[in-house]
Parts: structure tokens; C-alpha cells; sequence
């Protein structure tokens, strides 16, 4: 019998209580009995102590299990008994989400024994289809993160909690005049009535928001009027132009609610939703430039003059008068376009009026937006594939504004909570000089980092796994963020700083939210004998939102004078070299600077890990001087080969403009246009923590205000010295071998076996038989695979869910460049066509669970063996490690641990036993304790996530009960890297089973094996893509050639 | 005149005919045993100290090195995705060639009725043994949880798993410790009536009693002898099977794989020839030096013995250079793309330097040794076995290394590059062979007196017989 836990009582006084300054209970008492030693000798500085981890991981669980129903109280319930709600090592799932820009990502995050360890879309959401983003899945390293912040500091100096919260209360009773806050843009309906309350309290307060990558809302405000937000339907499009706009991947603030809506209507099989057609004028390959079906290279200062000549087109079709009129209001750029390319996309779009769609990247300048707003309405797509709805979040200050009030010296108190604007703010506005002139800074924030630097206070935040939250998503679901856990180093939420403000001298996040859900849900009361809220609060819990709080739709109302204001403010764009500041796919604006889990995620195109790298196009490198990294990378094996140049090192430049340098190493790009550089921001950073510090380069100190996503007029010069990089994909070419097969969708039609012609030997080789009798594969469930090309986007979105899934460890930037990562999902890139203009092609790779393996044969100790349901096994115990199996594998998906990567700190790996052993304390915490935990000397790679696998048998066998346990189906569930894909491109499932839907697409006519010749019999199917070029255009003749014209007939 | 001409043609064609001697005219019996037993009799001279510290710091460098290694990690070598095997393998495959000589010339030559062995015969399979405990060393230690290697070993055990008898590694493993095994016998039975010549010449106490323990107590009865050589006869026919057989199941752990470069029908025979021409390289590598060293020796390990030395050398070199040839071939005829782009890759791709040098090494400098001054020249001989060295060395890496740089999946391709502690470790076995090597010349018989005196023409019961 489990015991139930008693009750604590609801008196504002303990009723135990050690000591009179308990009972009292003063900061300085709070903080002596935090500590486990008051003298000061404990606490050692790599964790938590094992007392805190029982401490916090107890109460975290009393916490969170209770909440639904409970008063706020929070049990300390050491794991020594056993507690009802908890059975050990079984996950409990609570739905959450993780603010993003502007809106929220939702969330299922699973723990165990009160902690969190992996977290999946929320399948129940209305703005989720149960998918998320590589940054989503690694951000619960973040949350473990030892070099995350740990003491309130004032002036440098460790100060008690207790301090800060009476320097609040001060505040919040004095009132001071010239109060400001500079926020992380978020939409949490309860720091908005927060907001409303201090506003009140502090009149003149200046509230501030800064994303260094939010979408610029001027534009839409201007166009829209104000409280209006747009929402594209991609599933109404049957043509989409996407200008400078990459939104498929994470770049996007909705990357993965985009792509659920996208690829649907990439599907060349289905019925009654013919396949969209994607245009992508763009300087850099994204993710949505890779499943572009024309692509565009375009600098992306140009990207407004390719709008104004798409407009003058559109307006000739159409005759819309107001695009008519803006066009005369537009700046006018020399720029050689390929006019039959414009001429024919555009014809395209008129073609589908009301069924087409045009993005503008969200920072592009504004009148850029005006004019892809335009263009839209004057396809009629405003109420068809774009809708209105109305944005609730109250407007905020922009940076600009707060900036001026500092110069002027109105701002003596500047909260700043989250973000990191000394480092990642305008470089005109020198943030960083202007923040020492504000008397007091109180910065409450993840990490030490630069803003904590010249800030008076810096305090510890809590993770927003830590803290009770709200958000609504980008389509107005009212979402709630609950904390998993006590925060593991006295954070404090950004809601609680807000409320001590305001005058609530003991806040509590929990409260705060429900207040806030009260008033959205319209319940009477937050009492908990409320029954009517009591169901409704748990329900709202339960599934992470409250139904039917979607944003209302609003009419667009266009405001073509508003836009041609814009438009009339713009100047042409200055000619020369212009440097584009990128989102980074591994760290985003910085935040994930410290995230080993994204730092070793290769850059999509680049393959780059661990840095940031300047792009250039094949023909600026030669003008500039720049060497080529590895190029000379499309020809075929049967040309002599120069490439040579393995050992990663790129050329360093200096980037100049106005007076600024930069220096950033160079690669060559293929695929990126003329005259540009792309760098990505969010590295570069110096003085914060010890592990990233001094990765890549920095980009912000060109980056102004006036134009955020390009420079103009950039010199740039060689340094003659070089940079090492680590990259896990050197080779570009695919080598005509016919790995990735695709095709266009007139070819497809004609020819729907066309995957079966192709492949060098596959396709000319009889059918192989196998001399040798395999052992039948005899159990009723046979794990398998579908990869659809068609629909993966290459966002690595999977990757990083294996890597948390799975517990694989992270090796470091050199260890990277000795090709050790360590990761059980790539994905694989390859160009195809000419270096200028190719086509780019993403492969998720993984182990292909052969049914004949030749990892398997050839393993002497039997470590490597077959399950009866086809499974490739490993034995991590029974592993010698001698790499035969590594050597023998053809997709090379096999890992091998050449170090104590879990054991031993990354930079001293070569220093072996000397080495401290052990990892931190708290990354011990984000392990899946289902999943072994592998030391040095072993080999590892992908199980099909075997502990998935097996925890569906398990729950089948106590479903049947006395029962035939095959008289049961196992229940649903998937793979790590399938449950994280937002585009569907994985399919797992049992390929015994005719109707599983695994077995259907392993049946497709697109569907083929890698390798087939070998006749390994992979169990993992890649379904061909197909492309849907218009043959009006004039690069329709190079879509979907990857293979080759002749499509595989070498 | 015409008549003396006859004759003296006659001479001279018989003179040709007829085999050199095989031992320098006017070395006798006494002489054979008072020479050989002086060499491990008299103090160690001056170079033997200098040479065995040397290599012995060498030997220590590889413990070193081996300590590192397992305490840290594989990562410390150069070892890669998708490298998974290189210096390591490749050490073992090399080392593990040289160590054909010895059995060879030991078994093979004695069946074979080929006299000239004797004199050779004793150092060669030294040579061997060392030989293959340096290769040893790789395949033990290269794996990456060493103290788990006795897994591979079929004992019976609480998992009750079973070792899988499809994996090459594990035909690999057997072949070569029986190699091994029947190597060490056979050497030993041929030294005993060595060392009971030595135990009967010893003076001072303890060679006598490490000498007599190590003779088993031989005393050269008619017995005796009848015994010995039976069971020499005998072990002679177990060798020789396993001469061609460990390197050709050597070969298969890459024969067997599917990888492009390694999976190959030709490697068996290729491997063999290969390891018998390096062998022979490193035979000469070694007694060359020895011969100068010790001068009296080049009377018993004559020019001719280098001559014929050498003509397996370009016999055999010739059989790799033929693989080397129907490698490209294959790849080419097979019209299949993965092949040919592997072997097209050798040739240009970015390790076409190695492969540029093993042609060099392998292929063409052994065609020097079609011109008899070539192979009567000592100074050029030991030349041309060091470039057999290096060849071979570089054989093994292009097929080991460069193969896994770049196999089926281009996004998988990747380069090698060593580290010190994989140059370290391999300077460590030469030092080890080295050593082990210098102290076998101090403490047992070089050349194998009682056989060498059986060559003798005083030995012939019928001297001058011409039939």
C-alpha cells in the first residue's frame, strides 16, 4: 500500500518549525536554510548536492501532481517512500509550451521521478500537430545546464535572495519615477495584465520589446491597422512565393505549424489536393529554399526590387489600381533579374487568384512587406490564403524609443528580463555603453552574460520549465505553461519579478495564471471549492490550453495609402557587397549559445558545427580571393578529383563597414547569389560562460536598426590567415550514385515506377538471392520505416529528438573535426546541378535495420544481432568494440565512443584518467533513464527506439491480461524522430501489418532502398520527391534532376 | 687447342651447373660451431648496447603509448567515423606479413628439399615469432574495452553467449594464434641440438643450467636423432598449410565485408604473396646488417643465399604487382560504379601519394632484381628491401585506410589523419621486434650449426659424386 501524503496545513504560520527565525521566516533565514552547511564550506560548484536534487526533485513532483486540484503548496517528498502518483521509472506526461516570439510552441514534456527529459509537440493542441523544433527538443538541456546562473548578484558580489526581493518591495512602495522594462517579445496574457497593473502603479513606465529576429510588426500595422495579426493558410495555396521568407524551418517563428499546414499539399499521390508549386527567391539556401520547386538566387537587399518588378507584372495582368499606385511610390533599384523568371512566376500567380500566397521575410524593410501585402491583395488572397486575426497583445515600446528616453536621461531603473540586449541589440544604438549610464539595471536572466556584465542586478531566472507561465499561440489558443520542476538554482520566473513590482509581496506563479485564466475562461472564482473552476483549470492543465480561445478572425482591411507611405520613405538600395544577418539554426539570436545539443547540430546547408561561417557564392569567392573550402565538388568520380582539402579550414576575411570590422571565416556556398555574404548571428560571444565562449563570429556589431537583415556597401578583405572548422559533411556531390531520387511530377505521371530505373547497379542488377539461409524472421510485429523526401524539409528537427531521446553524448568542436560525432540521425546533403544554381537534397539517415546486416556478420562477440522482429540490435555489454561492424556498415550510421564522452569534461578528453570523472549533476538529470547510457570503447547507433518499442509490448501484455498477447494490437506510438518531425516524413510502424500505414508507403511506387544491389534488405523505404516545376519557366528544364536527365539510365 | 677448348667449355658449363657451395670453402664443422657459439659466448659488444637501448626505449615508448591508449580511449589515435580501422590495422596486417618468412623458408624450403635454407632458416623464424608478437599487439589493444577482449575467446561463460563463428575476426584470431602456436614449436624443436651444443660448451653455471633445462636433455643419440626428425618432418607438414592459410583468413576480414577495396575474391592468394615478399624483405633487412656486423657470418650466409633471396623477391613482388594489375582490372570489368570509383579514387584521389609510393616500392623497384649485379649486391639488396618494407607497409594502409575514406555514401567520406601516439605505437613495435630480436642474437644460436655442417661437402658421404 502506497502512502497517502497528509495534507500541510493552510496557515500562513508553520506549525513546525525549527527555530524562531523560521517562525519569522526573514530572507537572511531562507537563505541560511538553503544552504546545506551555513558556514559555507558546502555546495561545491559543478551541481547540485545530492540533498537538493531529493529536496527539489520531491517537491517538484508534489508540485506539478498536485496543482490540478490542490492549494499551491509544495511537499517535500524525498523518493526514500514511495509516493502514489509516481511509479518509478514510468514517465508522467504534462502538457506546457515553450514561449517563443511572440507566441508559444506547445508542449508534452515527459518526466520521471519528477524530472523532465524529453519534450514532444502537444498532439491535442489546435496550433500543433504533435510535431516541434530542433531548438524545442534541445531546450531541455538548457533547463540542466550547470553553467546556468545560480546567485543573485549585486554590483558583482553574491547577494541573498532575500535582498532582491526587498529591493522590489521598495520599489513597488516608493514608486519611483523613471521606470522602464525591455522584455523578450512574448504573448503571455498574464505578463500583459501585469503589465496593465504597473502601468497603472508606475505611470510613465516605459515597457520595451526586443527581438533581434521578431517579425517587424510596423509593417503590418501599417497596412492592417493596428491589432491585427496575419496567419498564412499554406493548405489553401496551390502557389506560394516565398521572398527572403524561410518559412518552413525554425527560422520562421511558426516553422513547424507552417510546415503541418505545407506539406500536405506536397503530396503527389493524394486525391482532390493537387500539389502545391513553390517559388523561393532567397541569397542562401534555407530549408525552404531546398524544397523550392524554382528558386531564385536573389541578393536579399534586392529582394524589394524583385517584388517591384513582380508587381509591375501582377498589375499588367491584373490591372489592380492600388498596387498600380504603390508601384509609383517604390524606390527603384538597377538590378539584372532574369525578366522571363519574374514574368512567368508572376503569370503564375495571377493564374491562381485567391489560391496563391506571397511572404515576404519578416525583416525585410517595411515597405518591402507593404508591397508583398499589396501584391496579395491584388491576387484577392487577403480572407483566402492569408486570414486576419486579431492580435490581443497590447503594443510595446520599440527598443528605439527606450533608447532615446536613456540618452535623454529619463530612465533611472531599467528591468531587463531575458534577452541579452547589450549583446544583441542595434549596433547603432552601442546599447551596451548606454546601459552604465542607467542608475540601476536589474537584469534577471539564464546566464552571466554580457547584460549581467553592466547591469547592477543580475538575477537568476527560472527556466520556463521551472516556472508557471501563459501564452497564447500564434493563432490565439490561450496555452499554459506549467513548470515541471522547483527551479534547480533559485530562478525566479519574470511573472513573479512583475508581481513583487506591483505590490504582491509573496507572489505565486500559480496564482497569477489562474487569476489570468479566470478572466479568460470567464469561472467566477480562483477558490479551489469552486468546482466549476476546479474542472476547468485541471481540464486546462490537462491539455495544455483552453478550447475555444482562438484569436477572433478579423477582416483585412487594407490601407494602401498607409503602404505607399512606406514605400515613399524607402531609398533605393545602395549597390556592392552587402553582408545578410542570418537566424542560426544551431543557436538562434545567441539564446542557445551554451546548447552542446544545438552547437553539434550540423548547420542544415553547411554541415558546419560549432560555428558560424560567412557564405559566399562560388563567383564572388573568386573575385574576393576567397579559397574554396573543398570545392570543385560536383564532379563526377569519373573526372580526376581535386578535392582534396579535407582538413576543414576556411579562409578568414574581414568584413568592414563604416568604420566596423568584422572577421568571420569564409566558405563557398553553393547556391548563394553574387555580391552577398550571409552570416549567421548569435556567435562570437566573449566573456560569458567557459564551454562556448569564443564560437564563431560575431555579426551584431554591423547590424543597425535601420536595416536588420542586410548591410549594404560592405568591404571585405582577406586576413591571409585561416580558421579551423568542424564540419560532419564535407563532401557536396552525390557522385551520380542515385541515394536520393527524385523527379517531376509530369515524369512521375508518365512514368510512376520511375524510382525502380534508377540507381547505377540497382536498377541493371537481377534480382539478387542470398546463397546463405537467414534465420526467419518470425514475430508478428516487423518494425519499419518510410522516409518521405517529398515532405522532409531537412530542419534536423529529428536529429536533435534522437539525440534527447536517446542519450546520445556531444564530443566537441574538435572532436567533430576528427569525424567523431556521435549522432544516430544525420542529415544527409548533397547538391545537385551546377555549383551556381544547384538543387540541394536532404537525406535523413539512420541505421537501415537490414534483414540481411553485414554489421551483424561480421561482429565476433555476437554484440551485434537480429531480433526476430527485425530489429538490428545492439549490446552495449556485450561490445568489445573492434569497429568491424562501423567498417562493414555501407550508410556508415555506426558510432563508435573513441572516448569517455559522458564521463570526462570535452576539452580535456586526452588527458584520460587524469581527467576529472563524472558529469555534472544536473546533466545526469536530462538522461532517458530508459535508455542505456553508453561508455567508452562501445559501439551505438539507432535502435528504432527500442525502449518505445518495448514499452508498447509491455502496456500490450497488461492489456491482454490472461489473454493471447497477439490477440492485442500493440498500442500507437512512435519513434523519437517521427514524433518530432513537423512535416509527417517519417512513418514507423509494423510492415507485417497490411494496413499499417508504413506498410502502404513501403508499397509506394515512389517508395525504393538505398543500396539495393547489396541486398542487405534495408527496413528503412525513402519515398522519391517529386518536384512541381512550371514548364513555362526558364530553369523548369533543371528541376528535378538530381539523377540526372536521364533520370538514372547512366 | 680445340680439344682444350672442349674442355674448357666443358668446365665452364659445369662450373655453371653445378650449385655453389653452400657454405664458403674451408669452413669446417669445428670452425661452424666454434663461430656461431662465440657470437653468444663472448661479451656483448659495444653496438649491441648502443642497439638495444635504443629499441629498448622504443619497446618502453610502446607500453607507454599502449597504457595511454587504454586508459583514455581509441580517440587517441587517428581512428575515425567512417575510419574505423587504420594504423592499427594496417600494423597488424604488415606485421603479421613479415612473420611468412621464417615458416615459409623453415617448412615449406625443408620440404621441399632446399638446402640453402639451413643457413637462414634459424634467424628467419626468430624473425616470425617477433614478428607476429608485434602484430598481436593491434588486434588486441586496438579494441575499445581491451579488458573485455576475452569475449572472443569460446569459454564457457554465465551469458551464455556464444562467439560468432561467421565473423572473420574470429577465423582471424584462430589462424593466426595457431600460427603462432606452431610457429614457436617448430622454431624450438629445431634450436634443441643448438642448445645442447651450447649447454655442452657452457662455463659458467648458469648458462649450463638454463642451456641444460632448454636442451631437454639431449645428447645426440642415434635415437634421438631419429626422433627429432620425425617430428621436425612432421611439424614441417603442419606449417606449411598454415603459411598460406593465416594470411589468406587474414585477408578475409576484408574479403568478407561488402565494402568497395576490400571486398575482393583475388585477396587470398594476393595476401599470401605479399606477406612472402615482405617476409623476404625483412629477412634480408635483418641478416644483411647481421652479415656485415659479424663477417665470418658472410661465409655461411653467402652471396648466393641473398641471390636466391632475392629471386623470391621478384617472384613474388611480381604477384602482387599482377593483383595489383587484375585489382583495376576486376573493378573496371565489373561495370560496377562503386568499384570503379574506389579504384579510380586510389589512383587519384587524395591518398594517390601512397599509392604512387607502394607501386614504386612494390612493383617496380624489385624489377632491379632481374639483373644478377642487382641481386649479388648487397648494398643494393638491402636498398631494395627497405623499399619492400615501406611498400608493403603502404599496401596495407591503401587497402585498410583508404578504402573506409570513402565508401558508399559521399556524405560519409572522410579523411585519416594520424595522430603521434598511432606513429608512437608503431615506432614502439619496431623497437620491440628490434629488441626482441638483439636479444636473440645474444642468447641463442643465429644460424643453425647442426644443420648448416649436414650442408657441408665434408659431410657428404660421397664427395665429388656428380649425381
Amino acid at each position: 500500500m502506497k502512502r497517502k501524503l497528509p495534507h500541510p496545513p493552510r496557515e500562513n504560520h508553520p506549525a513546525l518549525w525549527r527555530s524562531f527565525a523560521e517562525l519569522e521566516n526573514t530572507p537572511e533565514f531562507a537563505h541560511v536554510i538553503e544552504r546545506e552547511f551555513p558556514g559555507g564550506t558546502a555546495r561545491n560548484g559543478s551541481g547540485l548536492t545530492k540533498r537538493d536534487f531529493v529536496k527539489l526533485m520531491g517537491a517538484s513532483v508534489a508540485l506539478t501532481a498536485l496543482t490540478g486540484c490542490r492549494r499551491p503548496e509544495a511537499q517535500l517528498v524525498p523518493f526514500t517512500k514511495g509516493v502514489e502518483w509516481s511509479v518509478p521509472g514510468k514517465f508522467l506526461y504534462y502538457a506546457t509550451a515553450m514561449p517563443i516570439r511572440g507566441g508559444a510552441m506547445p508542449l508534452v514534456a515527459s518526466t520521471v521521478d519528477g524530472r523532465p527529459t524529453k519534450l514532444e509537440g502537444n498532439p491535442l493542441h489546435p496550433a500543433s500537430n504533435g510535431a516541434t523544433d530542433a531548438f524545442a527538443q534541445a531546450s531541455v538541456l538548457d533547463l540542466y545546464d550547470p553553467h546556468r546562473s545560480r546567485a543573485v548578484k549585486r554590483g558583482g558580489r553574491d547577494v541573498l535572495a532575500g535582498e532582491f526581493e526587498a529591493y522590489l518591495a521598495q520599489i513597488s512602495e516608493k514608486r519611483p519615477d523613471g521606470l522602464a522594462f525591455l522584455v523578450e517579445r512574448k504573448n503571455s496574457p498574464t505578463r500583459d495584465r501585469l503589465r496593465g497593473e504597473l502601468e497603472q502603479r508606475f505611470p510613465g513606465l516605459i515597457w520595451s520589446e526586443y527581438e533581434p529576429l521578431g517579425d517587424d510588426r510596423e509593417a503590418v500595422t501599417a497596412a492592417f491597422g493596428p491589432g491585427v495579426r496575419l496567419v498564412p493558410k499554406f493548405e489553401r495555396a496551390d502557389v506560394i512565393l516565398a521572398l527572403d521568407s524561410d518559412f518552413l524551418s525554425s527560422a520562421s517563428e511558426y516553422g513547424p505549424a507552417y510546415a503541418a499546414g505545407f506539406y500536405p499539399r506536397r503530396n503527389p499521390d493524394q486525391l482532390g489536393a493537387p500539389m502545391n508549386r513553390l517559388y523561393v527567391v532567397e541569397n542562401h539556401f534555407t530549408c525552404t529554399g531546398g524544397m523550392a520547386d524554382h528558386r531564385y538566387r536573389c541578393k536579399a537587399s534586392l529582394v524589394g526590387e524583385f517584388a517591384r518588378r513582380l508587381a509591375t507584372r501582377i498589375v499588367d495582368l491584373t490591372n489592380h489600381s492600388g498596387l498600380a499606385t504603390l508601384l509609383g511610390a517604390a524606390p527603384q533599384t538597377k538590378a539584372d533579374f532574369d525578366e522571363k523568371w519574374i514574368a512567368e512566376c508572376a503569370a503564375d500567380l495571377a493564374r491562381n487568384p485567391g489560391r496563391s500566397l506571397v511572404l515576404a521575410g519578416g525583416q525585410q524593410p517595411a515597405w518591402v512587406q507593404g508591397l508583398v501585402f499589396s501584391i496579395n491583395e491584388a491576387l484577392g488572397n487577403h480572407g483566402m490564403t492569408i486570414l486576419g486575426v486579431a492580435d490581443e497583445a497590447p503594443p510595446a515600446a520599440p527598443l528605439g524609443r527606450l533608447v532615446e528616453a536613456i540618452r535623454g536621461g529619463a530612465v533611472k531603473t531599467l528591468f531587463i528580463l531575458g534577452g541579452n540586449p547589450a549583446y544583441n541589440a542595434p549596433a547603432n544604438f552601442a546599447l551596451r555603453d548606454l546601459l552604465t549610464r542607467v542608475p540601476e539595471v536589474v537584469r534577471v536572466g539564464l546566464f552571466e552574460d554580457e547584460t549581467s556584465a553592466v547591469s547592477e542586478w543580475h538575477v537568476p531566472a527560472a527556466h520556463y520549465l521551472e516556472a508557471w507561465g501563459d501564452a497564447r499561440t500564434f493563432e490565439g489558443t490561450y496555452t499554459a505553461i506549467q513548470p515541471m520542476l522547483m527551479p534547480l538554482w533559485g530562478g525566479v520566473s519574470e511573472l513573479e519579478v512583475l508581481a513583487r513590482l506591483g505590490g504582491n509581496a509573496q507572489p505565486s506563479g500559480l496564482e497569477l495564471v489562474q487569476q489570468t485564466y479566470r478572466i479568460l475562461s470567464g469561472a467566477a472564482s480562483t477558490d479551489p471549492k469552486d468546482a466549476v473552476f476546479l474542472q476547468g483549470w485541471s481540464e486546462f492543465l490537462r491539455n495544455g490550453f483552453l478550447p475555444g480561445s482562438q484569436a477572433t478572425a478579423k477582416d483585412l482591411a487594407f490601407r494602401a495609402t498607409e503602404v505607399v507611405r512606406l514605400a515613399e520613405a524607402a531609398a533605393p538600395v545602395e549597390a556592392g557587397i552587402e553582408l545578410v544577418f542570418l537566424q542560426s539554426s544551431s543557436v538562434d539570436d545567441g539564446r542557445y549559445a551554451n546548447n552542446s545539443w544545438l552547437q553539434e547540430t550540423p548547420d542544415f546547408e553547411t554541415k558546419v558545427t560549432w560555428d558560424n561561417v560567412a557564405l559566399v557564392s562560388p563567383a564572388t569567392a573568386e573575385r574576393l580571393g576567397i579559397r574554396a573550402n573543398n570545392f570543385g565538388l560536383l564532379q563526377k568520380v569519373t573526372a580526376l578529383n581535386h578535392e582534396v582539402d579535407f582538413d576543414m579550414v576556411a579562409d578568414l576575411i574581414t568584413l568592414n563597414a563604416g568604420g566596423v570590422a568584422i572577421e568571420a571565416a569564409a566558405i563557398v556556398a553553393p547556391g548563394h547569389a553574387d555580391d552577398s555574404i550571409s552570416l549567421a548571428l548569435g556567435y562570437g560571444r566573449k566573456g560569458v560562460s567557459a564551454l562556448f565562449e569564443n564560437v564563431g563570429f560575431d555579426a551584431y556589431p554591423l547590424r543597425t536598426s535601420e536595416s536588420p537583415r542586410f548591410r549594404t556597401a560592405i568591404s571585405v578583405s582577406g586576413t591571409g590567415r585561416t580558421y579551423p572548422l568542424a564540419r560532419t559533411q564535407e563532401h557536396k556531390s552525390m557522385e551520380g550514385r542515385d541515394l536520393f531520387r527524385e523527379a517531376t511530377r509530369e515524369r512521375y505521371k508518365k512514368n510512376p515506377k520511375f524510382v525502380q530505373s534508377m540507381g547505377l547497379v540497382d536498377a541493371h542488377n537481377p534480382p539478387t538471392t542470398s546463397l546463405y539461409e537467414h534465420p526467419r524472421l518470425t514475430a508478428p510485429e516487423q518494425w519499419g520505416m518510410a522516409i518521405d523526401l517529398n515532405t522532409c524539409i531537412g530542419c534536423s528537427a529529428c536529429a536533435v529528438a534522437c539525440q534527447a531521446e536517446n542519450n546520445v553524448p556531444v564530443v566537441g568542436k574538435a572532436e567533430v573535426r576528427r569525424n567523431r560525432d556521435m549522432a544516430w540521425m544525420r542529415i544527409d546533403r548533397y547538391f545537385a546541378g551546377s555549383p551556381e544554381n544547384p538543387e540541394m537534397l536532404a537525406q535523413a539517415m539512420l541505421c537501415q535495420h537490414c534483414e540481411n546486416a553485414p554489421c551483424e556478420s561480421v561482429c565476433p562477440v555476437n554484440a551485434t544481432v537480429h531480433s526476430e522482429e527485425g530489429l538490428n540490435l545492439m549490446a552495449y555489454n556485450r561490445c568489445i568494440g573492434t569497429r568491424y561492424c562501423a567498417n562493414n556498415c555501407p550508410w556508415k550510421v555506426r558510432r563508435f565512443n573513441y572516448f569517455d564522452y559522458n564521463q570526462r569534461p570535452l576539452e580535456e578528453l586526452y588527458w584520460g584518467p587524469l581527467a576529472p570523472k563524472g558529469m555534472a549533476d544536473s546533466l545526469k538529470m536530462v538522461k532517458n533513464p530508459n535508455v542505456t547510457v553508453r561508455m567508452r570503447g562501445v559501439m551505438e547507433k539507432c535502435t528504432f527506439c527500442i525502449q518505445r518499442i518495448e514499452e508498447a509490448k509491455i502496456s500490450r501484455m497488461v492489456q491482454a491480461g490472461p489473454r493471447n498477447k497477439y490477440d492485442v494490437p500493440v498500442p500507437k506510438f512512435q519513434t523519437a524522430c517521427q514524433q518530432a518531425c513537423p512535416s509527417d516524413a517519417i512513418v514507423f510502424g509494423n510492415i507485417a501489418d497490411p494496413k499499417d500505414r508504413v506498410t502502404r508507403l513501403r508499397q509506394s511506387d515512389r517508395g525504393y532502398v538505398t543500396l539495393k544491389y547489396l541486398n542487405t534488405q534495408p527496413r528503412v523505404t525513402y519515398l522519391a520527391r517529386i518536384k512541381n516545376p512550371n514548364p513555362a519557366m526558364p530553369d523548369a528544364a533543371m528541376v528535378g534532376m538530381a539523377n540526372g536527365p536521364a533520370g538514372g539510365h547512366h | 687447342m680445340a680439344e682444350g677448348t672442349v674442355i674448357s667449355v666443358e668446365e665452364s658449363a659445369r662450373a655453371a651447373v653445378e650449385r655453389q657451395p653452400l657454405v664458403a670453402p674451408g669452413r669446417t664443422m669445428g670452425w661452424i660451431s666454434d663461430y656461431v657459439s662465440s657470437i653468444v659466448e663472448s661479451q656483448s659488444p659495444r653496438w649491441w648496447w648502443v642497439a638495444i637501448s635504443i629499441t629498448g626505449s622504443l619497446t618502453l615508448l610502446l607500453l607507454a603509448c599502449l597504457t595511454y591508449l587504454v586508459a583514455t580511449g581509441v580517440g587517441v589515435w587517428g581512428n575515425n567515423h567512417p575510419v574505423g580501422w587504420a594504423w592499427d590495422i594496417t600494423n597488424f596486417v604488415f606485421w603479421i606479413g613479415i612473420g611468412h618468412a621464417g615458416t615459409l623458408i623453415s617448412a615449406i624450403l625443408f620440404l621441399t628439399r632446399q638446402k640453402w635454407r639451413t643457413s637462414i632458416n634459424r634467424a628467419a623464424e626468430a624473425m616470425t615469432l617477433f614478428a607476429v608478437i608485434c602484430a598481436a599487439i593491434y588486434p588486441t589493444m586496438h579494441v575499445g574495452r581491451v579488458w573485455m577482449s576475452w569475449f572472443l575467446i569460446p569459454v564457457p561463460n554465465a551469458n551464455g553467449i556464444w562467439q560468432n563463428f561467421r565473423s572473420p575476426l574470429m577465423w582471424d584470431g584462430f589462424a593466426v594464434l595457431t600460427y603462432f602456436l606452431v610457429s614457436v614449436l617448430f622454431w624450438y624443436t629445431g634450436l634443441i641440438p643448438d642448445l645442447a651444443t651450447l649447454r655442452d660448451r657452457a662455463t659458467t653455471k648458469v648458462r649450463k643450467f638454463f642451456y641444460g633445462i632448454l636442451a631437454l636433455g639431449w645428447r645426440g643419440g642415434n635415437r634421438q636423432w631419429r626422433h627429432y626428425e620425425m617430428a621436425y618432418l612432421l611439424l614441417a607438414g603442419l606449417s606449411t598449410p598454415l603459411v598460406l592459410s593465416v594470411h589468406s583468413v587474414v585477408s578475409f576480414d576484408f574479403a568478407a565485408s561488402v565494402i568497395p577495396g576490400w571486398h575482393t575474391t583475388i585477396f587470398p592468394p594476393y595476401f599470401v604473396a605479399g606477406a612472402i615478399f615482405g617476409g623476404f624483405a625483412m629477412v634480408l633487412t635483418i641478416l644483411i646488417p647481421a652479415r656485415a656486423v659479424y663477417r665470418p657470418l658472410g661465409d655461411l650466409i653467402t652471396v648466393s643465399h641473398i641471390d636466391k633471396m632475392c629471386k623470391v623477391l621478384l617472384f613474388t613482388g611480381s604477384i602482387v604487382g599482377y593483383a595489383y594489375l587484375m585489382e583495376m582490372f576486376m573493378a573496371w570489368y565489373s561495370g560496377n560504379p562503386f568499384e570503379r570509383a574506389t579504384f579510380w579514387y586510389r589512383v587519384t584521389g587524395p591518398y594517390w601519394w601512397a599509392y604512387a609510393l607502394m607501386i614504386l616500392c612494390n612493383v617496380a623497384m624489385p624489377q632491379l632484381l632481374w639483373f644478377r649485379f642487382f641481386r649479388t649486391h648487397v648494398i643494393w639488396v638491402f636498398v631494395i628491401a627497405m623499399f619492400a618494407n615501406v611498400g608493403m607497409w603502404f599496401e596495407r594502409f591503401v587497402i585498410v585506410a583508404t578504402s573506409l575514406t570513402r565508401d558508399f555514401l559521399p556524405s560519409s567520406w572522410g579523411m585519416f589523419h594520424p595522430t603521434w601516439v598511432d606513429i608512437a605505437t608503431f615506432a614502439g613495435t619496431l623497437g620491440l621486434f628490434g629488441t626482441l630480436f638483439l636479444l636473440f642474437i645474444r642468447f641463442l644460436p643465429m644460424v643453425c650449426m647442426f644443420e648448416v655442417k649436414a650442408v657441408l661437402p665434408s659431410a657428404n658421404p660421397n664427395p665429388g659424386g656428380k649425381h
